[in-house]
Parts: structure tokens; C-alpha cells; sequence
């Protein structure tokens, strides 16, 4: 079997083929944030205790931190630059605009891909769906409560559709 | 230091063929929840990581006529999902529950889990009273141990570096009642405190036919609590019998353990927590 000290991969991020080369060591998060630019996931804690670098991994909300660049190959990925279009925000940013669901905003981006990943899987969550499914993302600034409501409004502006 | 370098088999022969020749220099990597975090503080340095995380040999959930089969590849999250887990293993299911985050769910495999030696894992109380057996493979062939002895001490697995957990044998719970509990510091993202399971049958009477006990992060691995055990088979769980079960409990911790500074703590947190497990047949005697 072959090993590589740089692996290619290729992957598909926010619906685009993209294809470099990655060490083993560089995480996911790495790779997002000091290769290919994208900003918005956010570095917390570097250890998976956070959510603040969420990403949507074939459906699923993981810690961009935790996974190794290698095994984004074949992947499909969502991070926070994929909801919005050109013209508008996704129903759970605005959401998150109407209800002040952000403060400092820091850990915005992981909640709208940990929210993203329920309403992929669950187009009509209930209440305790929504507050489980952040469990996994602090925000030290709101409380919760705007975010749990903004994302209960942005599951409805859906309507199922994602 | 030289960064590790990365392989992925294609199937399971190619995987105990690597181990065969690198074994001892490389480190499985499944859901990365420890092995990203333990390479990036430095703890962990890997002349290869071997990427098993999409081996199809690992994965999937069976019911058979030797038990209840989990690939040691199966995610926390496809336990929790998973009707024949929550039928015959619900000590297990509820463990799953609790554990990490959803985003460390997603990934997470109880294989990681087990192989990773915490004494804090959350998976292994359960399976340590559902006297669950794992299967280890390597290139020579397979060989099945109890789950318990592949914690050799904290963070020290038994599990040899050529060979590669292939899935994990349980028995099924049947009409035994089967229960974990746990304290954290909060319910998401903490490490276990303290983690209890129990597997127990009763007789029509009401008294235990037959229980088993484990308890994890109390002591250095987390272990069977068999003299417990023998003390409650027998009787029945009235509150006197109760209490001296969880006072013998925490006993039994300490003479693992000895008096540390958390003793004073955890003494009484055991005893919390076995009363809080054990506390529903109590209140179903009273009706």
C-alpha cells in the first residue's frame, strides 16, 4: 500500500470540485481556513470542545478541527459561505438577524452549520430537536434563546426545503 | 519532528498487511476525536496514521446466534440510531446518549472508544456488563478477548500493535435490565465524572436472579465490580440492601484506587449514582 506525506484529494466545497494536495497532519480545518481561504469557520478551541469550526460533512455536522484533511476526499461539504447566495442570506441567517441570535458572533457560523445539519436531516425539527442538536456549539455571549428561536423561525422560512 | 505520513487500505487484508510491517510505528485513525487532538499537542507523534476510517470490515450493527455484533468502525451516533441496539443493549444505547457532542458522535467509533484506553470511556461500562468480547485481527489471524482485559492501565491498551479491532461481540440484555448512568460537569462535551452500568435479572420474587456491575472513570481502568455483585445476588432491592450495596461499591473503588484526593468526592458520588441507577426498582417494589 502506498503512503503519502502529501495526499491528493479532491472534494466538493459549498458545490464547487475542488482538488489540492494535503499532509496527514493539517486538519480540515486547515486546510478550509489557511489554503483555501474560507474565513468563516471559525478556530476555537483546536480540540473539539467548541463547535465554533463546524462544517457539514455528506449531511452530517463535524468538527472541522477533529477530522484530517485526508479524509475530506470524496466528501461533499458545506461550510458557513455555502448557505448564503449572491443575492440573499439563507431563511437561518436572516433568522438569526431578526431574533439578535448574534453577538459577538464568533460562534455564528458553527451554529448555522450545526443547524444547517438537523434541517438537511429533519426538515420540521421540535423544540427539544433544536436545542440537542447545537449541544455541541458554546456561545459564551446570547444564552441560547435567540439562537434556539432563530433557528426554530429559519426552519420554518424553509418550509422543509433545504 | 517529521510529520506522519498518511495510508488508506482499500480493504481489510491491505490494513493488517501495513500493520504486519509498521505496526509498531503507526497509529489507526478512525474518527480522530483523540488522535487529531493528542498529534496537534504533541503528545501523540506517528511515523504513519493508517486512515481505517472507511474500511467496510469495521462497520455495521447484527444480531446473531454469538450475540450482538458492533463494528468497532460504527460511529457513536449509528449505535444511537440503531433498533437492535436499543433492544438488546440499552445500557449501551443510553451511554451514546451523553457521550461528547453530536459533532463528536458523527465521527467518533467505539472501537476509538475502546482502543483509546481512557478509564473514563463512556462506552465500556456497558459493555464491560453485557460481558462483551472483542475481536482482534492481524495478519497470523483472529483472536477474541474480553473487553476488560484490553485495559491494561490507563490509556494502555492490550490490543497489540499489529492487530486491528474488528468489532465487538455483546450479550444480549434479553429481559434483564440493562442501565448507565453518568455524571459530568455539564450534560454536552464533558468527560465522564463518574459512569455506571448494570445488566440484573430478577427472580418473580422481586430479589436479583443474577447482576452484573461495572463502574468507569472511578478507578485507573474501568472494571467489573464483582463483589458487589455477589453482595446483591440474592436479595431483594429494598433500601437497606440498596444502601449497603452503594456503600460497598464506593468501598470497592477505594480499595482499587486507595484515598486520593478526589475520594472525598467520589465516595459519595459513586453511592449517589448507584442509588440513582438502581433506584427505580425500588420505587416499582412500592406500587
Amino acid at each position: 500500500m502506498k503512503t503519502y506525506s502529501v495526499l491528493p484529494i479532491q472534494f466538493t466545497l459549498n458545490g464547487e470540485k475542488t482538488r489540492l494536495e494535503v499532509g496527514a497532519r493539517e486538519s480540515a480545518l486547515y486546510v478550509i481556513r489557511e489554503r483555501l481561504s474560507l474565513k468563516g469557520t471559525k478556530e476555537g478551541c483546536g480540540m473539539g470542545e467548541c463547535g465554533a469550526c463546524t462544517i457539514v460533512v455528506d449531511g452530517k455536522n463535524v468538527n472541522a478541527c477533529l477530522m484530517a484533511a485526508p479524509q475530506l476526499d470524496g466528501r461533499v461539504v458545506i461550510t458557513v459561505e455555502g448557505l448564503s447566495s449572491e443575492e440573499s442570506l439563507h431563511p437561518l441567517q436572516e433568522a438569526f438577524l431578526d431574533r439578535h441570535g448574534v453577538q459577538c458572533g464568533f460562534c455564528t457560523p458553527g451554529l448555522l452549520m450545526s443547524a444547517q445539519a438537523l434541517i438537511q436531516g429533519n426538515p420540521r425539527p421540535t423544540h427539544q430537536q433544536v436545542v440537542e442538536s447545537i449541544s455541541g456549539n458554546l456561545c459564551r455571549c446570547t444564552g441560547y434563546q435567540q439562537i434556539v428561536g432563530a433557528i426554530e423561525d429559519g426552519t420554518k422560512k424553509t418550509g422543509g426545503e433545504v | 519532528m517529521t510529520p506522519p505520513a498518511y495510508a488508506r487500505p482499500e480493504n481489510l487484508d491491505e490494513a493488517l498487511l501495513f500493520l504486519k510491517n509498521h505496526g509498531a510505528d503507526t497509529c489507526p485513525l478512525a474518527g480522530g476525536t483523540d488522535v487529531m487532538v493528542d498529534l496537534r499537542s504533541g503528545k501523540l507523534e506517528t511515523p504513519y496514521l493508517l486512515d481505517i476510517s472507511r474500511l467496510p470490515d469495521l462497520q455495521g450493527i447484527a444480531l446473531s446466534e454469538e450475540g450482538l455484533s458492533v463494528g468497532a468502525g460504527t460511529t457513536i451516533s449509528e449505535i444511537y440510531a440503531s433498533p437492535l441496539v436499543a433492544e438488546h443493549a440499552p445500557s449501551l444505547i443510553k451511554s451514546c446518549a451523553f457521550f461528547g457532542s453530536p459533532q463528536i458522535r458523527n465521527v467518533a467509533t467505539m472501537g476509538g472508544n475502546v482502543g483509546n484506553a481512557s478509564p473514563s470511556a463512556d462506552t465500556v461500562p456497558p459493555l464491560l456488563v453485557h460481558g462483551a468480547k472483542a475481536i482482534l485481527a492481524s495478519e497470523s489471524g483472529k483472536r477474541t478477548v474480553a473487553v476488560e482485559d484490553l485495559f491494561v492501565g490507563p490509556y494502555r491498551s492490550g490490543i497489540r500493535p499489529h492487530e486491528l479491532l474488528l468489532r465487538f461481540i455483546l450479550e444480549p440484555a434479553g429481559r434483564r435490565l440493562s442501565d448507565f448512568q453518568k455524571i459530568g460537569r455539564r450534560k454536552s462535551l464533558a468527560i465522564s465524572r463518574m459512569s455506571m452500568a448494570v445488566l440484573a435479572d430478577r427472580e418473580k420474587d422481586g430479589s436479583f436472579a443474577s447482576i452484573r456491575l461495572a463502574l468507569g472513570s472511578g478507578t485507573p481502568t474501568p472494571m467489573r465490580m464483582g463483589r458487589v455483585a455477589s453482595f446483591l445476588a440474592g436479595k431483594h432491592p429494598d433500601p437497606q440492601t440498596l444502601e449497603a450495596g452503594a456503600r460497598l461499591m464506593a468501598a470497592e473503588m477505594i480499595r482499587v484506587t486507595g484515598i486520593r484526593p478526589s475520594t472525598i468526592y467520589k465516595e459519595k458520588a459513586v453511592q449517589g449514582l448507584f442509588l440513582r441507577m438502581l433506584g427505580s426498582l425500588l420505587e416499582s417494589d412500592a406500587v
